[in-house]
């Protein structure tokens, strides 16, 4: 199967982005971005904490729905999903 | 009504959208929380489109270090309140608009009073938790919310229109940690047009708002793009589950109360 990922604002800097990639079939939401994450370690610092758990503040979306991070282990890939990770910003 | 000065002010864009428009605009209140980077070109634009009544909340004083980005302020200005600085620059802008500022820090013993009946609010902050703040005022209220935030050359948008649209909080759960974040003022300045849009068109009536979609703007890759998202059930906002389940703690505290006695 083939899945989109995209990155956003910082996690884009670090990783690039719309990478293409085909993962094994049943792979869950977590493993997918980490698998993707880990290409760049700074990159997957800014995404997952040091026991590999999504940091709070990351937003995780599935063909443009909201997954909680809490449900990403849970969470099935299927081809021709896009997922999209991004950090929000708090500046003013 | 519209004088004959503002009629000739605002000529180019009665071209747009009539004298009807121009009223509705000229009738209308807008709170904006904060007077700095975003704050400051959401004030000015928001001001020479003839928005009637504006409402400025900040408690700052100009930094030196603010006038790369908060271009309401000068460098003549360093010391002094930022909301004497904005009436000042935006009275100057134009004087047929009424400015209202208020030299606080939006909190949640003053927030609510101080947003009273306002038309729409303008989250010009640099925190989640005073955002969260004025999405919750925004949800009870009924009033709509235009959100933006920046970060170096990123930024985010999007226009919450409560009981139609997600909230602020169905979309971010939990605030990034705090930072003295780098920023480049083109940024804000994107930004806090994109915002003064949505306020336009929503004071119209017309055009598409910027609902149930964040608005991500990288300047570093020149990328515009959005992601759409949907109201959470379990907001602890504006979610329907969050308030069936608050109602049943309600019920039962009564029920705690009545066993009691």
């Amino acid at each position: 199967m083939t899945v989109k990922v995209r990155f956003f604002a910082r996690f884009r800097e670090l990783l690039g982005t719309d990478i293409i990639v085909s993962p094994m079939e049943g792979i869950v939401l977590s493993d997918l971005v980490k698998e993707v994450a880990g290409r760049n370690r700074e990159g997957y610092q800014a995404i997952f904490d040091e026991e590999g758990v999504f940091k709070e503040f990351v937003i995780l979306m599935q063909n443009g729905k909201r997954v909680e991070n809490s449900a990403a282990g849970m969470t099935l890939v299927k081809d021709g999903d896009e997922i999209a990770v991004f950090p929000p910003v708090a500046g003013g | 009504m519209l004088s004959e000065r503002e009629r000739e002010r605002y000529k180019r864009q009665i071209m747009l959208f009539g004298d009807t428009g121009q009223e509705n605009l000229k009738k209308a209140n807008i709170f904006i929380a904060g007077a700095g980077g975003l704050g400051s070109p959401v004030s000015i634009y928001l001001s020479v489109a003839g928005v009637g009544n504006l409402t400025i909340v900040d408690k700052d004083i100009v930094d030196q270090s603010n006038l790369n980005r908060q271009i309401l302020h000068y460098d003549r200005d360093i010391g002094r309140k930022k909301v004497a600085s904005a009436e000042e620059k935006l009275q100057a802008y134009n004087p047929d608009i009424n400015i209202r500022i208020i030299d606080a820090t939006l909190d949640e013993s003053n927030a609510d009073r101080l947003i009273g009946n306002a038309d729409g609010i303008v989250d010009a902050m640099d925190n989640y938790p005073t955002r969260y703040l004025l999405n919750g005022i925004a949800q009870k209220k009924k009033i709509p919310l235009f959100h933006g935030a920046i970060r170096g050359f990123y930024g985010q948008a999007t226009t919450i229109i409560p009981g139609k649209t997600a909230c602020l909080r169905c979309l971010f759960p939990s605030a990034p940690p705090q930072e003295v974040f780098p920023v480049v003022g083109a940024t804000p300045g994107v930004i806090g047009t994109i915002q003064t849009t949505e306020v336009l068109k929503y004071l119209l009536g017309t055009g598409e708002l910027l609902t149930n979609r964040l608005l991500i703007w990288d300047g570093m890759a020149m990328h515009m793009d959005e992601i759409s998202f949907e109201r959470n059930p379990a907001c602890i906002s504006c979610g329907t589950e969050c308030e069936a389940s608050t109602s049943r703690i309600v019920a039962s505290k009564k029920e705690i109360r009545r066993k009691k006695k």
